[in-house]
């Protein structure tokens, strides 16, 4: 543990900006796979407008600095604050549902989010985009791409310390229970509607905040960015990672945002990878690498129990 | 004291009727066995207490609270626990975490201090009574297994001490000894018994298996298509023409 924060301090030193930009956006996709887990890995619910939830965060972050001059980070806790609560408005009547009807909702409020976008560019930049002034953090602004790399890796450690936290509580297991038998958690006195609005507002809270960093580390916003192919992404790093634990979260969000330097030449075909990936990973290791992991330590380490 | 007691309650699934006019009290305390041949509507009437079924007509109070139309969540915080015929463990968690999800309504914690990590001591707590009921259920051993790569006579333990954590007054027990050994299954009516006397728990039990019964259950009620056809002590029951009428030709068409 102390090995791995000491290399994520020391590593920006060493990087050159390419891949200080990969790394930085290795952060941001942590905290959103981290909440999207909570949701589909832990909850059991399907969603394909997490992407959206990022947009959300990050037009009101972006959108409160430049209109109100607020500082970054109450723009940010704003933000977030945002999405949650839009997180939520989708969540109360997508309680009720579940499988492909939920798939379809969420598609739904994807497109809704990009056709709003586009509608008012006078407050969005609509096609165009939208220029994101420099973070002011506490009164400095954060000009460099080191320091914005540490505010980054703060987050990240931050969200990944809630949904730890969260995991391991009663709501963590009222999730866990809600995917696995809904009969059960109702029988146990687990509100099935309310335990998935909560993980709803949490997932899209985390997405929010996600939204609102990769804006400024971004600098600009491109509303297509934020359409269903980032969705299926996130998806992607929580199935491959390892659905429903918080490490599954980061390694697949880390290791897959850094798969294009592993793939440089194969810019075209990035989403065929992604999704070869994705398919293989869901044949050979349904538990994602953290499953591959614990089993490889458990053949190592630890001798298997005697069947009782 | 009158725990629960259902008033004219009927079911139907789509024009069947499962449940029809039933009546029946059961008393603070008391062990009641439900039994009947099969399609008899058992099942059915747990369903329709516990909430997972709204019955057509009819009226459910649990300690004189209408509780027909309540969700089943709502059932069980008032008290109603259950364990299910065909086990309903959360099969990807360990023992201990499915122990632990039946505390959900006790050792209660909001989110905020949830994410921040500040509930230590009410998650110490809830450790200590899963813990607890563990070793009662002789499941220690297991505590870190994988619910789901259980054998099923363990997986029934487990699916009790889980509805146990959640203190329920009245435990509706559907069939608890189905697919069990005969060691398992005594050891499993010792444990019923036990928890009954100990913890003060009511327990309403289906089971078709006669002889489980007579051990176990103080008064017996008889369904029969759907309505009660008989109810006493397990030897009045037993010795009712209408019973045996039901039960050999049951068995004798089987």
């Amino acid at each position: 543990m102390l090995g791995a924060a000491a290399v994520l301090c020391v590593a920006p030193l060493a990087l050159g900006s390419y891949q200080l930009y990969l790394a930085q956006l290795m952060m941001i996709n942590v905290i959103a796979a981290a909440g999207l887990n909570l949701l589909t890995g832990n909850c059991g619910q399907i969603s394909l407008c997490h992407s959206s939830f990022m947009a959300i965060g990050a037009y009101a972050s972006a959108l409160v600095v430049i209109r109100t001059g607020l500082s970054f980070l109450p723009a940010l806790a704003i933000g977030t604050f945002a999405a949650a609560l839009l997180g939520a408005c989708l969540g109360y009547p997508a309680r009720r549902l579940s499988g492909l009807y939920l798939a379809l909702v969420t598609l739904g409020f994807l497109q809704l989010v990009q056709i709003l976008i586009e509608e008012f560019p006078e407050l969005t930049g609509g096609v165009r985009g939208l220029s994101v002034p420099k973070p002011q953090v506490l009164g400095y602004a954060i000009r460099s791409d080191f320091a914005l790399y540490y505010v980054l890796l703060g987050a990240a450690a931050f969200a990944v310390f809630l949904a730890d936290n969260l995991q391991r509580s009663r709501f963590g297991r009222a999730f866990n229970a809600v995917r696995q038998s809904a009969f059960a958690a109702q029988a146990l006195g687990i509100p099935l509607g309310r335990t998935k609005l909560v993980a709803f507002t949490l997932a899209a809270g985390f997405a929010g905040l996600s939204g609102g960093l990769m804006a400024v580390a971004v600098g600009f916003m491109d509303p297509t960015e934020f359409g269903i192919s980032t969705s299926l992404r996130q998806i992607t790093f929580i199935v491959v990672g390892g659905l429903g634990s918080v490490a599954g979260s980061v390694l697949g969000a880390v290791l897959l945002t850094g798969l294009p330097e592993f793939l440089r030449g194969t810019q075209e075909y990035a989403d065929l990878v992604y999704a070869a990936i994705l398919l293989g990973s869901l044949l050979f290791m349904p538990r994602g690498i953290k499953g591959l992991l614990d089993d490889l330590w458990s053949l190592r380490l630890v001798r298997k129990p005697a069947t009782p | 004291m009158t725990l629960l007691s259902l008033e004219g309650v009927s079911v139907s699934f789509g024009g069947v009727a499962a449940v029809r006019e039933v009546a029946m009290r059961i008393e603070a305390g008391e062990i009641r066995g439900l039994i009947g041949p099969n399609g008899a509507g058992k099942t059915s009437l747990i369903n329709a207490i516990a909430g997972v079924v709204t019955p057509q007509s009819g009226s459910i109070r649990f300690e004189d609270r209408e509780i027909t139309r309540l969700a089943p969540e709502r059932i069980s915080s008032l008290g109603v626990g259950r364990t299910f015929q065909h086990v309903e463990l959360f099969r990807d968690e360990t023992v201990i975490e499915n122990v632990l999800t039946g505390l959900y309504r006790h050792h209660v914690y909001g989110l905020a201090p949830a994410m921040l990590g500040l509930r230590r001591g009410a998650e110490a707590q809830a450790r200590r009574e899963a813990a607890e009921l563990l070793r009662m259920f002789e499941l220690s051993s297991f505590a870190h297994a994988r619910a789901g790569d259980l054998p099923f006579g363990i997986q029934k333990r487990v699916d009790l001490a889980r509805a146990i954590a959640a203190r329920p007054k009245l435990l509706l027990l559907d069939e608890p000894v189905s697919g069990m050994s005969e060691a398992e299954a005594n050891a499993a009516i010792a444990t019923a018994r036990s928890l009954a006397h100990e913890r003060g728990v009511t327990l309403l039990i289906v089971e078709h298996n006669m002889r489980v019964m007579m051990r176990l259950a103080e008064r017996i009620t008889v369904m029969h298509r759907g309505r009660v056809l008989a109810e006493g002590t397990p030897a009045e029951v037993s010795a009712d023409p209408a019973v045996i009428d039901a039960y050999l030709g049951e068995v004798a068409h089987a």
